[in-house]
């Protein structure tokens, strides 16, 4: 089993990260010769919320080589939040004015004390010209294949209907403000291009509403529905207001974000890295729907 | 309830900063008391049967106020202060609520909580008193989150339909953006607290600079929990008119502000200068005291006024009232000012 890269886009994996460390304390990281996925599937997280995603390896890492007995995918399990803080030197010190200036980060798998590391080797330059080696060595648990086999993803209805974004830091900024006032979010679509954020409690109905928005296609070579489809139809979804926010933590990444109402059953949001032209990678999210909700 | 009935208020904004700079002075206490009358509204919070506080929002800061009394002749006045009967209807909202509705666009100014700071009142400008309104002046009294939310106004719709119906707020920041409906739940008003304030009664008048005050204030620690006014007739050793015992001191102060817990105490003396203090009266040598908590509730509201007068009645009833600046173009017309009034009663065993 060898594993072997070089980071070059630090800050887009930091951000990553950064999106999905709230949502669980441990996540699972799926390396293959082509892909990264990195998956939350825990149950045990804030309201059931599952991410999937799958990140095109050149969008964040060169000089990538993977080698393994399981059709050379190696699948580990790790701390999200040790991950992030082993990815955070080198990104804070390009952004701001930090002590070192990192130049070369290789990401390796290597053991220490019989456990396997997740080993960040960073070569940088100190203020003063010279150079420093800093190293962060993040426990992982390699899975096996049969524990990999049982990871699925979640299984989902056609959705209702799917609708743009507007952009994330905007729809975080109104459901903080709900966020005192209710813990269930209504959120609702049409085919048309609205979409409703709105809660309901016994002091205040708040609804907040995005007109003209885009629907976009998934597929374009899907066959049109056979039957006519009410375009104003609203389409509700409930979800935890706290698991929502936790998803709206994306806001770092996004540039498109995609929403799918699967009434009933849960709110998917689709969350596009990179511009739309060259689509690096996507995270998907899956909020279950609070049926009792309202 | 004829259901035919034009709404009992109807009023809007291009701009609610103004109206949420004046809300936000008054939201200590969730549940707040507005009363609509032709002239405007007036939202009355109290808390602890000890301090209420009163803003008035008269109605030509509105860009339209249509106000249609829900009974025409009926027992339902109410006496204004120009001793004027009109009429008036009043719900009770929660404050809190309706403070978060109108920030939903993270655009009303800061939160609600972080106005204390100090650092927040170094970036004030010192000069607040003048009466002019360009950007930043309308930056000193309303704070926005980001450098682009001054030029992106935030327009609000208010209806209230008649008692027993929601306060409806439509709140757009710009036409393509989004718009947001709030239906807030109104109730039936308690009746408020009048401490009846008696401007006969008056034995300390003083007109200054908000920013004295405020300045004042904010060197305080949050963690004293007594202040205390002292106030002596300017030049005049001893006063025939009381016989009572007074504090006295050996400087004779003008006007002290003290205040003192159990880590410590601060004393402030403001000079008898008129670049300082706008008018004083001092009929008689004062000093009285309150909870500190309760004068750090006008913290916010002395942070968005220009100008600030301090009353004392005989009984220690402290009557605070902060002028805030005319809103964004109408400079011009002073009436338009809104203004926020607190009161407070004084600690019994100060009392002399």
């Amino acid at each position: 089993m060898r594993f072997r890269a070089t980071v070059e886009s630090v800050s887009v994996f930091y951000k990553i990260t950064q999106s999905v460390e709230k949502l669980q304390k441990r996540f699972i990281l799926k390396f293959t010769p082509e892909h990264l996925h990195i998956i939350c599937n825990h149950e045990a997280n804030e309201g059931g919320t599952q991410v999937w995603s799958l990140i095109k390896v050149e969008s964040i890492f060169t000089d990538y080589r993977i080698q393994s007995n399981s059709d050379n995918e190696i699948t580990m399990a790790l701390s999200s939040e040790a991950l992030l803080a082993a990815l955070r030197s080198p990104t804070a010190s390009s952004v701001s004015s930090s002590s070192y200036q990192a130049e070369d980060i290789v990401m390796k798998l290597a053991k220490k004390n019989d456990r396997a590391v997740l080993r960040f080797d960073i070569i940088a330059t100190t203020a003063v010209g010279r150079r420093a080696k800093v190293s962060h060595d993040v426990v992982v648990d390699v899975l096996k294949p049969h524990e990999v086999a049982k990871l699925s993803e979640p299984l989902c209805p056609d959705p209702n209907t799917h609708i743009l974004l507007p952009p994330l830091h905007k729809i975080r900024t109104i459901v903080e403000k709900l966020r005192p006032m209710s813990d269930i979010l209504a959120f609702r679509a049409n085919n048309n291009g609205t979409l409703q954020l709105a809660i309901r409690t016994e002091t205040a109905n708040v609804q907040t509403e995005w007109k003209n928005l885009t629907n976009p296609k998934l597929n374009d070579d899907e066959p049109p529905p056979e039957e006519e489809i009410d375009m104003d139809k609203i389409f509700t979804v409930h979800v935890s207001i706290r698991s929502f926010l936790k998803f709206l933590n994306c806001h770092v990444i996004s540039k498109t974000t995609i929403a799918c109402i699967c009434e009933n059953h849960c709110l998917m949001l689709y969350v596009y890295i990179g511009g739309h032209a060259d689509v690096g990678g996507v995270l998907t999210f899956y909020i279950p729907a609070i049926i009792d909700g309202d | 309830m004829p259901t035919e009935q034009p709404p009992v208020l109807t009023a809007s904004v291009h701009d609610l900063r103004y109206v949420a700079a004046i809300l936000r002075g008054v939201n200590f206490h969730n549940r707040a008391t507005v009363t609509v009358t032709k002239q405007g509204l007036t939202v009355k919070v109290e808390e602890a049967r000890t301090i209420t506080a009163a803003a008035w929002i008269f109605a030509d800061i509105f860009d339209e106020f249509i106000y249609n009394p829900e009974t025409p002749t009926d027992d339902d006045f109410m006496r204004t202060t120009q001793d004027q009967e009109i009429e008036s209807s009043s719900f009770e909202m929660p404050l809190n609520t309706v403070l978060d509705c109108l920030n939903i666009f993270g655009t009303a100014a800061s939160s609600t909580g972080t106005g204390v700071g100090k650092k927040g009142w170094k970036k004030q400008n010192q000069d607040s008193d003048r009466e002019s309104g360009d950007e930043e002046a309308g930056g000193n009294r309303v704070e926005p989150l980001n450098p682009n939310a001054s030029e992106k106004h935030t327009g609000m719709r208010l209806t209230y339909m008649s008692p027993g119906y929601p306060l409806t707020l439509l709140i757009a920041e710009d036409v393509v953006g989004p718009t947001t409906t709030c239906e807030i739940s109104t109730y039936e008003p308690e009746p408020y607290l009048d401490f009846g304030f008696d401007p006969e009664k008056v034995v300390l008048r003083i007109i200054l600079k908000s920013s004295w005050f405020r300045d004042a204030l904010s060197e305080l620690d949050p963690s004293y929990d007594k202040l205390t006014f002292i106030s002596n007739p300017p030049e005049m050793s001893d006063n025939p008119m009381t016989g009572k015992s007074r504090r006295r001191n050996p400087t004779k102060p003008i006007l002290r502000i003290k205040a003192g817990g159990n880590f410590g105490s601060t004393e402030m003396d403001y000079p008898n200068d008129r670049d300082v203090l706008e008018s004083f009266e001092c009929m008689q040598s004062v000093s009285f005291s309150y909870r500190f908590s309760h004068i750090a509730k006008s913290l916010r509201a002395v942070q968005s006024s220009t100008k600030t007068s301090l009353r004392i009645d005989n009984d220690g009833l402290l009557s605070l009232q902060f002028m805030m600046p005319p809103p964004k173009g109408k400079e011009n017309n002073a009436e338009s000012s809104a203004f926020i009034d607190f009161q407070c009663l004084a600690l019994d065993d100060e009392i002399i």
